[in-house]
């Protein structure tokens, strides 16, 4: 392919060409030559291909929460349904054991999202910009946390909470996950960048340490907290096994746990499994499309680091 | 942060204070994280390396036993061949992970801007699923008689199989989801590594003749050498600690094919009375992956090194 190098860079300066023809001639090119077709084409099969891998299996289950009981695993196979009907999703939504358990994991999401937010925030901006005594000690113990494998003190969290009395509450849900190394280290990142003329401005105007934090910082953290916010709503809502071993009372199943249960109990109505799992799936596939910039722009600063 | 500190005596001065004043604002800004990572970190990762001494369960006094718990775990053969199993899980994942994420990568920074977030936003989404409805999913699409891949694999002639049901197929069958679901952020951060590179090597190389292979071999590779690095040791430690798929979609069966390291753990947490042993062997396979992960970071590194 060495001939087809673009001849452009050779064109003297100040030529006759203007941009239009240039273009004129790119595109003409692009049609002259087979190979850029073919690799055109190679490039659209592919990534039509991706798109389609990525999304078949939630396409599969959507598809199948409209399948009756027997078709979803049938003999012979059935890949549409025979008639496509609402039934499964009118159900499920309408089961208040269902629609409750969307209702307290989304809200329970939404209370740890916020003390999420608050706790690390804060602790971030202490980390950032103040100087105190033992910071040299308490950061790495910080940090350290974050290497300490889950499996490690899944057990002993378990006797802690016990002791606690917090089984089989919201709180237990809510409050042991709370504050965590990685948000305060990715939040205290974005902090450190902030110019602190900012602040000496601030200061000078008579803000104390909370003024500078709550009307400077506060106001400029919104791509951080929105990341730890999304972080925080995913890790909550797709919880599994710490609800497993400390909700047992139904009325408080956390969604996961509920399909889970679902699954074990009523096994033979898949479809009906299957338009849950979806319903359960949507809510955070919503947040994700609608907040997808700013998380894709985060995964490529945590790129850089 | 003083504002007006001319000599070194006068910042002495001013310093101390707001210094004293910053400590006291710093440990109440502090204050709520410190207090629940105590709470539910710290005391707990003591309090598994005290327990992993004793036999200890709800409803007994516990009884120091020294190493004893240890030993239990290091000379139990099942331990050891949830280890392997372990590792084998990360050959099924990482290196495939790694490698189709890369082409991806590849992809998406070569084509239009619209198309790559396209590509960006849907090899994203499985991300966000859980576990558990990924499971779901992927069970009924290995189911025996009536699942979409024996529906496929029929097509070429093939018989039915039981993914999941024969040890043969079980633990590849719980790799392709987590392949599926791992793949996301592992894609946007070789992207992001990609578009780093500086696109005058790229001109360079093109002006020589290089084709993709060369270019990719001797530009995009090595000047990814850290991102990869990081990729590669964050995927090992992911893949090896994974349980959810295994412990919903077969619990660890059949006979025992998909009892990962972690879930043979938890099992064990499940079915035991008394706590030594799953603790020992959490701590012991914590002691193991850091050190898996420090040596594959050492011989990566030094292979590089050599180059």
């Amino acid at each position: 392919m060495a001939i087809a190098v673009d001849p452009r860079p050779r064109t003297p300066l100040g030529g006759t060409e203007d941009a239009a023809s240039l273009r004129r001639r790119a595109r003409r090119r692009r049609i002259l030559h087979p190979m850029q077709l073919l690799r055109f084409l190679v490039k659209a099969f592919f990534s039509l291909l991706i798109v389609f891998l990525a999304l078949f299996p939630l396409a599969w289950m959507i598809i199948s929460g409209f399948k009756i009981r027997t078709e979803v695993v049938s003999t012979p196979f059935q890949f549409f349904p025979e008639v496509w009907q609402w039934q499964n999703y009118v159900q499920i939504l309408a089961d208040t054991a269902f629609l409750r358990t969307l209702l307290i994991t989304g809200g329970g999401a939404v209370v740890f999202t916020a003390g999420s937010i608050a706790v690390n925030s804060m602790a971030a901006y202490a980390f950032a910009r103040l100087e105190f005594a033992g910071k040299r000690f308490v950061w790495p113990l910080v940090l350290m946390t974050m290497f300490i494998p889950g499996m490690t003190i899944l057990l002993t969290s378990f006797i802690v909470v016990t002791n606690l009395r917090m089984l089989d509450t919201l709180a237990v849900l809510i409050i042991p996950g709370m504050a965590a190394a990685g948000h305060i280290f990715f939040v205290r990142q974005f902090y450190l960048n902030i110019p602190s003329s900012l602040e000496e401005a601030a200061v000078m105007d008579g803000c104390g340490r909370w003024g500078v934090y709550l009307r400077i910082f506060l106001p400029l953290s919104k791509a951080p907290f929105v990341v730890v916010g999304i972080t925080s709503f995913m890790a909550y809502w797709n919880n599994f096994v710490w609800p497993v071993m400390t909700i047992t009372s139904p009325e408080l199943y956390q969604v996961q746990q509920y399909l889970a249960a679902f699954r074990g109990e009523r096994s033979s109505e898949l479809g009906l499994l299957m338009a849950g799992s979806a319903c359960a799936a949507l809510p955070i596939i919503i947040i994700f499309l609608i907040f997808q910039r700013q998380i894709i722009a985060n995964i490529k600063m945590a790129g850089l680091k | 942060m003083s504002i007006n500190a001319p000599t070194a005596g006068g910042r002495r001065r001013t310093v101390h204070p707001s210094r004293r004043r910053d400590t006291s604002m710093a440990y109440i800004m502090l204050a709520p994280v410190l207090v629940l990572l105590s709470i539910f970190v710290i005391w707990p990762a003591i309090q598994a390396v005290f327990l992993s001494f004793y036999d200890w369960s709800f409803y007994t006094e516990s009884e120091f036993v020294g190493w004893k718990n240890f030993r239990n775990v290091l000379v139990d053969p099942s331990f050891w061949e949830a280890v392997v199993r372990g590792l084998q899980f990360v050959l099924m994942t990482v290196p495939f992970s790694l490698v189709l994420s890369f082409l991806v990568a590849t992809l998406a920074t070569s084509v239009s801007r619209r198309v790559s977030s396209v590509l960006k936003v849907s090899i994203y989404i499985p991300s966000v699923i859980s576990g558990v409805i990924a499971s779901i999913t992927f069970v009924i699409i290995y189911d025996y008689s009536g699942g979409l891949l024996n529906a496929l694999i029929n097509l070429f002639g093939a018989p039915n199989q039981a993914w999941l049901g024969d040890p043969r197929w079980a633990l590849g069958a719980i790799a392709v989801p987590a392949v599926w679901l791992g793949m996301g952020i592992t894609t946007l951060i070789m992207i992001a590594a990609m578009l780093d590179i500086p696109e005058s090597l790229y001109e360079a190389a093109e002006l020589e003749g290089a084709n993709w292979w060369q270019r990719t071999r001797f530009i995009t590779i090595p000047q990814m050498k850290n991102v990869l690095l990081f990729l590669l040791v964050t995927g090992f430690v992911g893949s090896i600690q994974q349980y959810e798929l295994p412990l919903v979609m077969t619990g660890g069966g059949p006979n025992s094919a998909t009892e990962l390291p972690n879930l043979f753990i938890f099992n064990h947490f499940r079915g035991d009375a008394y706590v030594g042993y799953s603790i020992a062997a959490a701590l012991l396979l914590f002691v193991v992956l850091g050190s898996i992960s420090s040596v594959i970071f050492r011989i990566v590194n030094s292979e590089k090194l050599v180059d």
